[in-house]
């Protein structure tokens, strides 16, 4: 798993590889961070995610949480349709906004 | 920063009037929601309330809405139907829907989700996919027609293209709208449906499915709904020791009583997290 | 993770695409991983027990075949549906279902003849529901035959079945994948195998139609639990949904090999991941 982020109005978190039990922890580490550091709005690109467990949904879900409890909120965009599958099983279309591309979530934010 | 109050009711016809005594016990605090989701029965009072409607409006509403001729021609037109005499598809239900549509035209007239005071939304049913469909402007009537278009009972309604059927086939106490939505405080009205124990015709045991798979799923999403959320969802869930019929509406002061009930009791713990 | 992780195998509902199973266990036993307790529900509660009970695999493809071809479905319930119309002159109740279950219970016997919970080699739970209250009802014991026959009692299809005091229907009214059986029992990691139930694009009767709202019910059941146990597991759950480019519907037997091969590929996808878990 690589994590890269790029600044701007509200900053772009692009993750790509595995989510999962090996690697879940560090993504939680620097959501959380970047989240404390003032920037309680974040997007995070998921354009090249790969894989994602239960672990990976889990770590995800604490950093919407915190974003959330920090007074900003948790975008994600771009799934690829097997992580999209797997976000839509695991019901976080019901409670996080996610939209089809980077563009379009950086627009939600107004 | 002042918390972001919503109030989610649930399905459960007749049931959903526990939330006008909700609204009673709040009123009294002079606590006001910021958003109210509506769901099946309880998106005619999530709707009613939004638009402003004093509670003794409801009441009497409720009181016309459930009266049994609004189901009437059922036992013929499933015979009917079963026995292949009458064609039955996705577009049909056992009950002609003209009473139903008279009696909403009556409460919304052409109002629209951008005549409410208070932001609203209400959950239905794409009839195909079994996915949640969170409807929030376009006319109420049709809004809160979708929602409640019990499967089988009345004909599902089509908005946009799109055909829907009751909210609670996906999602009977839609608390997700209200995170989704970046609410901090949410109060969810919810309701289980009475299981039977007496099943003697292909109806009974239909609607024995339908509400025994309802209360699953309202109990599966709920559990989710509180691992994920954020801040604090207060659960009221009103406990009804007699057995209440669908067209009760002699109960209804029974019914809210037992909501301002269940609400009263968690208004101290409710003021504290708004406070703080 | 401890020392040794125990795996779990929870096999969903999804009738004869359950069959998936057992290329999963192709592509597990290929590289000498071993499971540790199985879970099934509905469909899947028939390839979990015959996996649990030790017979080779090639026995199982044999036996699951022999269990559930075109012979189970075609047998109709006429009285039952007769009752639907005329529920007064046939007496109409909770047996109600549309195909009779006479020859699906002669298969079961012929597989699993009086075999019991007892006899499996590895742990196994089949789940059902009970049918007056709802409730999940998870057997793992008592004799096999019956915890499968009312694991599979879909509604409307087949009738409800009794088992001790318990009047018991379909485990996907109440838990499609019941992982949580797993969690409960502390494995660490759990291979979850799930189906969205096929919906038909044309509904045409009644009985069509309240089949349908079932089918669109069960996905919403099985998606919210799975939201719900991924949300609060300690370890890790590999979800393993095979894709399925033919649509297969409930009865069509004849895809069960194919079913097989679309999971050994969704599994084999899983094998790198799964041998970092276990420290192979």
């Amino acid at each position: 798993m690589e994590i890269n982020i790029t600044k701007g109005n509200v900053d772009i978190i692009a993750v790509s590889g595995s989510i999962d039990a090996l690697t879940s922890s560090e993504l939680v580490k620097t959501l959380n961070d970047h989240i404390h550091d003032g920037h309680p709005n974040v997007i995070v690109d998921f354009g090249k995610v790969e894989f994602m467990s239960s672990a990976g949904l889990r770590a995800i879900l604490a950093s919407v949480k915190e974003a959330r409890a920090a007074g900003g909120d948790f975008r994600l965009a771009s799934p690829q349709p097997g992580i999209d599958k797997v976000l839509k099983m695991a019901g976080f279309y019901n409670i996080v906004k996610i939209y089809p591309t980077v563009e379009e979530a950086l627009a939600s934010f107004g | 920063m002042k918390k972001h109050l919503s109030i989610v009711i649930g399905s459960g016809s007749i049931l959903c009037a526990a939330s006008l005594g909700l609204m009673k016990a709040l009123k009294r605090e002079k606590i006001q929601p910021d958003m109210l989701v509506g769901c099946s029965g309880g998106s005619l009072y999530a709707a009613t309330l939004a638009l402003g409607f004093d509670p003794a409006a409801i009441h009497e509403m409720t009181v016309d809405m459930y009266k049994n001729d609004i189901v009437e021609g059922y036992t013929s037109n499933l015979r009917a139907a079963m026995s292949g005499e009458t064609r039955f598809n996705e577009t049909s239900g056992l009950v002609d829907d003209k009473i139903l549509m008279e009696r909403l035209q009556t409460i919304f007239a052409e109002k629209t989700f951008a005549d409410t005071t208070i932001p609203l939304h209400i959950v239905a049913t794409d009839f195909y996919t079994g996915e949640e469909v969170v409807l929030s402007n376009g006319r109420l009537v049709d809004a809160a027609r979708a929602s409640s278009a019990i499967p089988m009972i009345f004909p599902p309604w089509k908005i946009n293209d799109q055909l829907l059927v009751d909210g609670a086939v996906c999602n009977p106490l839609p608390v997700d709208v209200a995170i989704k939505e970046g609410s901090d405080v949410i109060i969810a009205i919810g309701f289980e449906l009475p299981m039977r124990r007496r099943m003697n015709s292909y109806t009974a045991v239909t609607t024995h499915f339908n509400s025994l798979y309802m209360n699953n799923i309202l109990k599966s999403t709920f559990a989710f709904y509180n691992a994920a959320h954020h801040a604090e969802i207060i659960p009221i869930l009103p406990s009804f020791e007699k057995q209440i019929g669908g067209f009760d509406h002699h109960q209804l002061p029974y019914i809210i009583e037992q909501g301002e009930k269940a609400a009263e009791e968690q208004i101290p713990y409710l003021k504290k997290l708004l406070e703080n | 993770m401890a020392e040794k992780p125990r795996i779990a195998l929870v096999v969903g509902s999804g009738s004869v695409k359950c069959a998936a199973a057992l290329g999963l266990w192709k592509a597990l036993d290929h590289e000498g991983i071993p499971i540790d307790m199985l879970v099934g529900c509905s469909g899947g509660s028939i390839y979990a027990s015959t996996m649990s009970l030790g017979f080779s695999l090639d026995e199982c493809i044999e036996y699951t075949q022999t269990l559930w071809n075109e012979k189970v479905t075609n047998e109709k319930n006429w009285r039952a549906m007769l009752s639907a119309v005329f529920p007064k002159m046939f007496k109409f109740g909770h047996d109600f279902g549309m195909i009779s279950d006479r020859q699906m219970m002669k298969n079961l016997h012929q597989v699993f003849g009086d075999k019991t919970f007892a006899d499996t080699k590895i742990p196994l739970t089949i789940m059902t529901t009970d049918f007056y209250t709802g409730e999940q009802v998870p057997l793992s014991s008592g004799k096999i035959v019956d915890a499968i026959r009312a694991s599979i009692a879909i509604p409307f299809i087949w009738s409800a079945h009794r088992v001790g005091d318990r009047v018991l229907i379909d485990g996907a009214a109440s838990n499609p994948m019941p992982v949580d059986i797993a969690i409960k029992e502390g494995a660490e990691v759990i291979l979850a195998m799930g189906f969205q139930a096929p919906l038909p694009s044309k509904v045409r009767s009644v009985s069509r139609y309240a089949f349908h709202i079932n089918g669109i019910m069960t996905n919403n059941l099985y998606q919210s639990n799975f939201a719900f146990h991924n949300a609060v597991h300690h370890a890790e759950i590999i979800p393993i949904f095979p894709d399925f480019e033919r649509s297969i519907r409930l009865f069509d037997t004849d895809q069960i090999p194919y079913a097989i091969e679309q999971g050994e590929k969704a599994t084999q996808e899983q094998i790198p991941y799964i041998r970092k878990l276990l420290n192979l």
